[in-house]
């Protein structure tokens, strides 16, 4: 019997001793709320990172509020949006939130974010940022006009890239210019030596002397690199004093002529924008085209992995190379387009303070950093510059040099569905169905009938 | 009395029952159909009416009723004139030239050869129709793809001596929809016009032969008659169908280059889901909904449908 009662005893001191161990160790689980913050994102091959670092983001918030001792432990949810463009996106995004079925943290395109600011999609930030310096403080301060609306900062940046006329030297030699003429272009497009008629000029040079067929390509679709001639021939497109949006009918007939001027020289092809995106890039990577107006991540995406340019820079440079958006007559200033992606929070996500440390800890440098190198993209903080992977990735600090001048889109709510008519006049003009001038009425006809408070001069 | 009275109770009763019958089955048979036609072809357009009204935008959202888009629709939208003239030359296009011309002569030549070729030419026309339309774009893309590779110029530069391949998508954007949609568009009309043509007695053919008609002219007095209302059928169905299908475009050119294979569906789609324009696009539909009423009344008062639905035009035996 005192056998069988210490045998029960000890069981149950055994089970009480376990039990009792078990609930102390599983009481902080029990007090532990898990906050789940979904993300959108488009899904871009050009930057898996982007949602990808937000993600990893989440590991360290979540040692810090360990740390902290708070309760409260973040969850990313990434939902992943099909859309083509980052235009496209914002559009499906807008409808989204319209219907009540808003992510908490959003990827867009910085032009886009007073789109949602003027409907109240999105969260000022202002606070946030100067709340927490150790993860904003250090960002370019030009970074962050792209993420302002009229009264504060919407956004936050995510990255940074130049928009640029990339070019093929081994043609420019073949059709008869000299190694000193075709290095040094960079130079003269960036003192405003070189014009932007004499880059067609050389790129009817090019179709003229060579087997290349084309002079110059562009994007086949509605995007920023072509707002690159606009900016060169001076249209802004918004108005400094009242931030409306700025139609200048000469500045814009002027940049329309440029387009015009390519067609009929045949440096254009006239189904530009009937290409298909791969297409494009297959004529200029395989030497069937002497300029190529994109941007520096390309290189990276496309350039390097599919077509086999030169990773080594001496060699690189060697055959290929790129020029700032030239000036329009000679001693005129050149244009580089950056155009940034930002991150942004939404107005009625229920935890703004989980989600914007959250972001803080995604645009840490040495994440960033990944995100810059793998995708060629530049970086937001001054302290990835020493990063030695970042020093590395030489088209990044190649490019750099093009922020002296670079230019934003817009952020003016109704840019996007502006820069679509534009597109649709540089379609009318290079398929021979407008000239310069009538393009100019067409944006004008056009946006002044489909868009509000536009100043037309 | 009394067993008349009950009679007469029993044959209101009689009455009353067959006519709550009556009205079962009325639910019942037809019901289902009324609803779905409710829920998908009325419900629909009171929303369209209603968001016409609207200032419904990119962001789903309504901050007045308004009367502005029917402004835009007849006042500042300049691209609204080109766009119908579009449509028009697309829709009359494709079905004087395809959906009822080819079809005719389709069902015509393949009727009057052995049953088997006709078939088989019958069942080659049909495949455009039975392909997915994504599919029979890209083959039309890479027929007319404006590089050596593309079947068109390969035709023309090694068979005829082409010296640079053309560019059809940017020369000849209009004709391209207009043939792409009428090889699909024909076999319906095939379809019809073969089965009316089986339709006719042929004793009349044989008498037509036996007073020395000729091929032209059995077609002419025997086979055209008969195909009246098989050919006033297809144009109305045909010419209703084509005013708002655009899909086949959409792939193709995009609408483009600039607005030039914009038909007038397409407009109301890049208007309403492209600009994010869903007011102006309501009402944009709107107008092609009264369009296609018009055009269905017009055609329905110019063929005399009401006459051809009335008894059959054809003898059958």
């Amino acid at each position: 019997m005192i056998h069988w009662k210490i045998g029960t005893a000890a069981l149950l001191c055994a089970a009480l001793a376990g039990g009792s161990a078990a609930f102390l160790s599983a009481t902080p689980l029990l007090a532990q709320e898990t906050v789940k913050l979904e993300l959108w994102s488009r899904q871009d091959p050009s930057g898996p990172l982007r949602p990808g670092n937000v993600v990893k983001a989440a590991e360290r918030l979540n040692k810090e509020l360990a740390a902290e001792g708070s309760p409260k432990r973040v969850e990313v949810a990434v939902r992943e949006s099909p859309a083509k463009g980052f235009d496209d996106d914002a559009l499906q995004l807008l409808k989204v939130f319209g219907i009540g079925e808003g992510p908490d943290i959003f990827i867009a395109a910085h032009e886009w974010i007073c789109a949602f600011q003027e409907d109240g999609f999105v969260l000022k930030l202002d606070d946030y940022i100067s709340k927490y310096p150790q993860h904003f403080g250090t960002i370019f301060p030009s970074l962050w006009s792209s993420a302002k609306c009229p009264d504060g900062t919407y956004a936050i940046p995510q990255d940074a890239e130049a928009r640029m006329f990339f070019y093929n030297k081994k043609l420019l030699r073949e059709a008869g210019y000299d190694s000193a003429f075709v290095d040094a272009m960079p130079e003269r497009a960036l003192s405003g030596d070189l014009t932007m008629d004499e880059v067609l000029e050389i790129a009817k040079q090019v179709v003229d002397k060579t087997k290349a067929q084309y002079g110059v390509l562009h994007r086949p679709n509605k995007g920023p690199d072509y707002i690159m001639v606009f900016q060169a021939y001076g249209s802004g497109f918004v108005d400094p004093e009242t931030g409306k949006l700025l139609l200048e009918r000469d500045k814009l007939a002027a940049a329309f002529g440029w387009f015009e001027r390519g067609v009929k020289e045949g440096v254009i092809p006239a189904n530009n924008t009937a290409m298909e995106f791969d297409a494009l890039r297959k004529e200029f990577y395989t030497g069937n085209a002497a300029f190529w107006m994109y941007g520096i991540w390309d290189l990276g995406s496309v350039g390097f992995p599919t077509y086999g340019l030169p990773q080594d820079e001496k060699a690189f440079f060697a055959d290929w190379g790129w020029i700032a958006g030239p000036a329009p007559q000679k001693g005129g200033s050149p244009v580089s387009l950056t155009h940034p992606i930002v991150y942004a929070i939404a107005a009625d996500t229920k935890e703004p303070e989980l989600a914007a440390r959250l972001l803080g800890h995604a645009s840490a440098a040495d994440l960033n950093t990944d995100h810059a190198v793998t995708t060629t993209h530049l970086g937001i903080k001054p302290e990835q510059l020493e990063d030695p992977r970042y020093a590395k990735a030489w088209p990044l600090a190649r490019a750099t040099d093009l922020l002296k001048i670079t230019k934003f889109l817009p952020n003016n709510s109704q840019f996007g569905e502006l820069n679509g008519i534009i597109y649709a006049g540089i379609q009318g003009i290079e398929s021979g169905r407008l000239s310069a001038e009538k393009a100019a009425d067409f944006v004008i006809e056009e946006a002044s009938s489909t868009l509000e408070d536009v100043i037309v001069k | 009395m009394t067993t008349i009275a009950d009679e007469l109770t029993i044959e209101r009763r009689g009455h009353a029952g067959s006519a709550a019958r009556r009205r079962t089955n009325f639910v019942i048979f037809l019901g289902p159909a009324i609803v779905l036609t409710i829920l998908f072809f009325v419900v629909p357009v009171i929303i369209d009416i209603a968001v016409s009204f609207t200032d419904l935008s990119r962001s789903l959202r309504i901050s007045e009723f308004t009367t502005e888009q029917y402004e835009k629709v007849l006042r500042t939208d300049r691209r609204l004139s080109q766009v119908i003239g579009l449509t028009f030359i697309y829709v009359f296009g494709t079905l004087a030239i395809f959906n009822v011309t080819f079809g005719l002569i389709l069902a015509i030549t393949t009727t009057a050869i052995r049953n088997v070729s006709g078939s088989f030419f019958r069942g080659v026309w049909l495949l455009p129709r039975m392909s997915p339309s994504v599919l029979y774009i890209l083959l039309w893309l890479w027929a007319v793809s404006p590089t050596e590779a593309g079947l068109v110029n390969q035709v023309l530069m090694q068979a005829f001596g082409l010296d640079a391949p053309l560019d059809l998508l940017t020369s000849a954007p209009v004709a391209l929809i207009i043939i792409s949609n009428g090889f699909i568009g024909a076999s319906m009309g095939m379809i019809i016009f073969t089965a009316a043509i089986r339709g006719i007695p042929e004793h009349l053919f044989h008498a037509a032969a036996v007073d020395g008609a000729g091929t032209f002219a059995k077609i002419r007095f025997i086979t055209l008659p008969a195909l009246r209302w098989p050919i006033s059928f297809v144009t109305i169905y045909q010419t209703l169908s084509l005013l708002v299908s655009f899909e086949y475009i959409l792939l193709l050119t995009k609408g483009g280059p600039f607005y030039d294979t914009t038909v007038y569906a397409l407009y109301v789609y890049r208007r309403a889901f492209e600009s994010g324009q869903y007011g102006y696009g309501a009402a944009l539909a709107l107008f092609l909904i009264v369009i296609g009423v018009v055009v269905a009344l017009i055609g329905w008062r110019f063929f005399d449908m009401e006459r051809l639905l009335q008894r059959p035009r054809i003898e059958v035996h």
